[in-house]
């Protein structure tokens, strides 16, 4: 009898030895970040760098190494050191520009992974990735449209390129969505990071006559020219852009777009430490709870400005008539259920200059979205070259 | 269209104004005959000194003196190998240019993008920001708009009015008859090279406290070769460089308004050395005499040779 438990029990110990050794529960697993910019700028990497802090702090097992202010030209470099020095599991390259070299150590390190952010190249070890915020500009649109006082609206971009093109055109048609008569200009600075060219154009908006601006660039530097009016009496309404910039403007922020990029680095990495990595593109929206509404940690619109979007009525086909706050809720609501449920590249969609681009009743595809070069009907302008 | 012409203009006061201040501090310094091509890199300085010591300690104007104390420093090693070692100014100045944009960087490093919450109001002048047009254009102003204006005017009086400002620009003129006349040409030219950095620096403040609000690597954007440009635009003449200096900085804030207009970003940026360029090109074919170049700049002064 003795000898049965004892058998038992070391036949036991072997299979719990032999379970750890087989699924590897306690494996670790170090993670490379090349990020393009410094961690504390107010955009992109700083984004990054919190996903990267989150995961961290969910996956015991990871260790994680980042190299920040990378620039595309020296990144093959860093990623050799990652992968020879730093012994990396898996190298995280978070910006377009390092699609070439990625995909070049894709080659080089068979037995590693790499994802790639924001780019369309693949191979059998290097993924990509993005999370998308269109959706959430769309929303501001709407609140745009609904509390704009002299119809025009503006937009400071950055580079014109699809993705901000995309941007753009969502914001308008959520304008046009809550006020068919307002337009939105445009105006270019060609930097990521800019505040005094962004300050520039946010004040030649202003000149114009807008009194709503939406902006792609990573600092408040729009904001704080919104705050600045706002106090001296003249009301103007922004949009706070990829961190919660509401603090700089607390007069001015109506809402804006927050990315988080947690739980996209917690799912591949998990996928990576488990085997079932693909390389299928990751693309996150609202549903996966990549994109978020707001300008601030806390509301998703500021306080002040809940009772003027109450008090907005807007005429719509699908809910008829109907208040901005309302609209802007349940819209948010039916993007979190996904693209199928609520698109806002719905057609009839005209580009302006009057040519039909998405038919009536058709969405546009991923695609579609993704290589869009042509401005909405109610934007001003034409796309730079 | 009254809002964006106040606009515009107004705009065009706060990008001329560190313009304004590194062109006064230029043409100090080079009218003393010395040629200071590192005000770029001194602006970078003064830029994240100003903005360090703001962040930590609360108050602007500390940040300001102590960003002026660092580019006056700094400008002492050029100082140091154009007059006392006699060396040549042109790769002088550029390796201050580059010492000062790759020193900036690394002690900026971990204030990047970092946003600054301290906020220097703006000054409105009594009764005269209350006037039409001209209230909200120049009375309505960040102090280093008004601080600009005066320290040019203050330097044309000083320069074409007071005796040491005439022995400066004898300095850059004939340094041999100045030193006849028992002035102290080094002397001369090393506080003209100091002050002129302070200038710069000033500049630098102006942008990353005032203007920008944030501190990053290169913030400068080539403002200080702009600044060498109006110089000889200028004239060397400060009073000049007042009007230089806005018609520069208009350049700047226009780009935004002409965009709509399909007029490129990128050409109206190039607008400043074109028509620097353009204004030595007609000088110099009309009456040579009337640049008013200072006849011995960028030459090295040794005592007692001729």
């Amino acid at each position: 009898m003795k000898k049965w438990i004892v058998l038992g029990l070391i036949s036991s110990l072997f299979f719990i030895g032999f379970s750890t050794a087989g699924f590897a529960a306690d494996k670790k697993l170090k993670a490379g970040f090349v990020y393009v910019g410094p961690v504390g700028d107010y955009g992109w990497s700083h984004a990054h760098d919190m996903g990267k802090k989150f995961a961290e702090e969910k996956l015991p097992w990871l260790e994680t190494i980042i190299v920040e202010s990378v620039s595309e030209a020296d990144s093959a470099r860093i990623i050799d050191r990652l992968v020879q020095q730093q012994k990396c599991d898996v190298v995280f390259t978070t910006s377009f520009g390092y699609m070439e070299y990625t995909i070049k150590a894709g080659k080089k390190y068979p037995d590693n992974f790499f994802m790639h952010c924001s780019g369309f190249k693949r191979s059998e070890n290097v993924g990509t990735y993005f999370g998308d915020l269109y959706q959430m500009y769309y929303l501001n649109g709407i609140m745009a449209g609904a509390l704009t006082k002299t119809n025009k609206i503006g937009y400071v971009a950055a580079f014109p390129i699809p993705e901000l093109i995309r941007h753009i055109d969502a914001y308008a048609l959520g304008i046009k969505a809550a006020n068919p008569e307002a337009t939105l200009s445009v105006k270019w600075i060609y930097a990521w990071y800019g505040p005094d060219k962004a300050k520039e154009a946010a004040e030649a908006l202003i000149a114009e006559g807008c009194d709503a601006l939406a902006f792609t660039e990573d600092t408040p530097a729009v904001i704080e020219v919104g705050q600045r009016h706002s106090e001296k009496g003249k009301q103007i309404y922004t949009f706070s852009h990829y961190s919660a910039m509401q603090p700089y403007g607390v007069d001015s922020v109506v809402s804006g777009q927050l990315m988080d990029w947690g739980g996209i680095y917690v799912k591949v990495l998990e996928s990576i430490h488990n085997g079932t990595w693909t390389n299928d593109d990751i693309w996150w929206l609202a549903k996966e709870k990549a994109a978020l509404l707001g300008g601030s940690k806390t509301d998703m619109i500021n306080p002040k400005f809940v009772k003027p979007l109450q008090n907005a009525m807007i005429d719509t086909k699908e809910f008829g008539k109907i208040a901005a706050y309302k609209l802007v809720m349940m819209r948010y609501e039916q993007m979190k259920k996904g693209v199928e449920v609520f698109e806002p590249f719905t057609g009839p969609i005209k580009d302006n200059k009057g040519n039909l681009k998405i038919k009536a009743g058709e969405k546009a595809s991923k695609s579609d979205l993704l290589s869009i070069m042509y401005y909405v009907d109610n934007v001003k302008g034409d796309i730079p070259k | 269209m009254e809002d964006i012409i106040i606009s515009t203009l107004q705009r065009t006061m706060v990008a001329g104004t560190p313009l304004l201040l590194a062109t006064t501090g230029e043409i100090i310094c080079e009218r003393s005959g010395i040629l200071n091509l590192g005000v770029e890199g001194v602006m970078a300085i003064g830029a994240v000194t100003a903005f360090i010591v703001t962040m930590t300690t609360g108050s602007p104007w500390l940040g300001v003196a102590v960003a002026i104390a660092a580019g006056m420093t700094i400008s002492i090693i050029h100082a140091f190998a154009s007059i006392t070692l006699q060396a040549n100014q042109v790769v002088s100045g550029l390796a201050l240019t580059m010492l000062g944009l790759g020193l900036s960087g690394m002690i900026g490093k971990s204030y990047v993008g970092k946003p600054l919450l301290i906020k220097m109001e703006d000054w409105n002048i009594p009764w005269f920001s209350d006037l039409p047009w001209l209230g909200k254009i120049f009375f309505s102003q960040s102090p280093f708009f008004y601080l600009a204006i005066l320290l040019a005017l203050v330097s044309w009086f000083f320069l074409e009015r007071t005796r040491l400002g005439i022995e400066i620009r004898s300095t850059g003129e004939n340094p041999q008859a100045t030193e006849t006349q028992g002035v102290n040409v080094s002397k001369l030219r090393y506080l003209s090279v100091i002050i002129g950095g302070g200038f710069s620096a000033l500049a630098g403040a102006h942008l990353s406290i005032s203007y920008s609000k944030s501190w990053i690597e290169g913030m400068t954007a080539g403002r200080g070769w702009i600044a060498i440009a109006l110089t000889i635009f200028a004239l060397w003449n400060p009073g000049r460089a007042i009007w230089a200096a806005f018609v520069f900085g208009g350049i700047f804030v226009v780009q935004y308004l002409l965009q709509p207009l399909g007029i490129s970003p990128n050409f109206l940026a190039m607008l400043p050395y074109i028509a620097t360029l353009l204004i030595l090109l007609l000088i110099s074919l009309k009456d040579p005499k009337k640049l008013n170049a200072p006849a011995m700049l960028a030459e090295p002064y040794k005592r007692g040779k001729r």
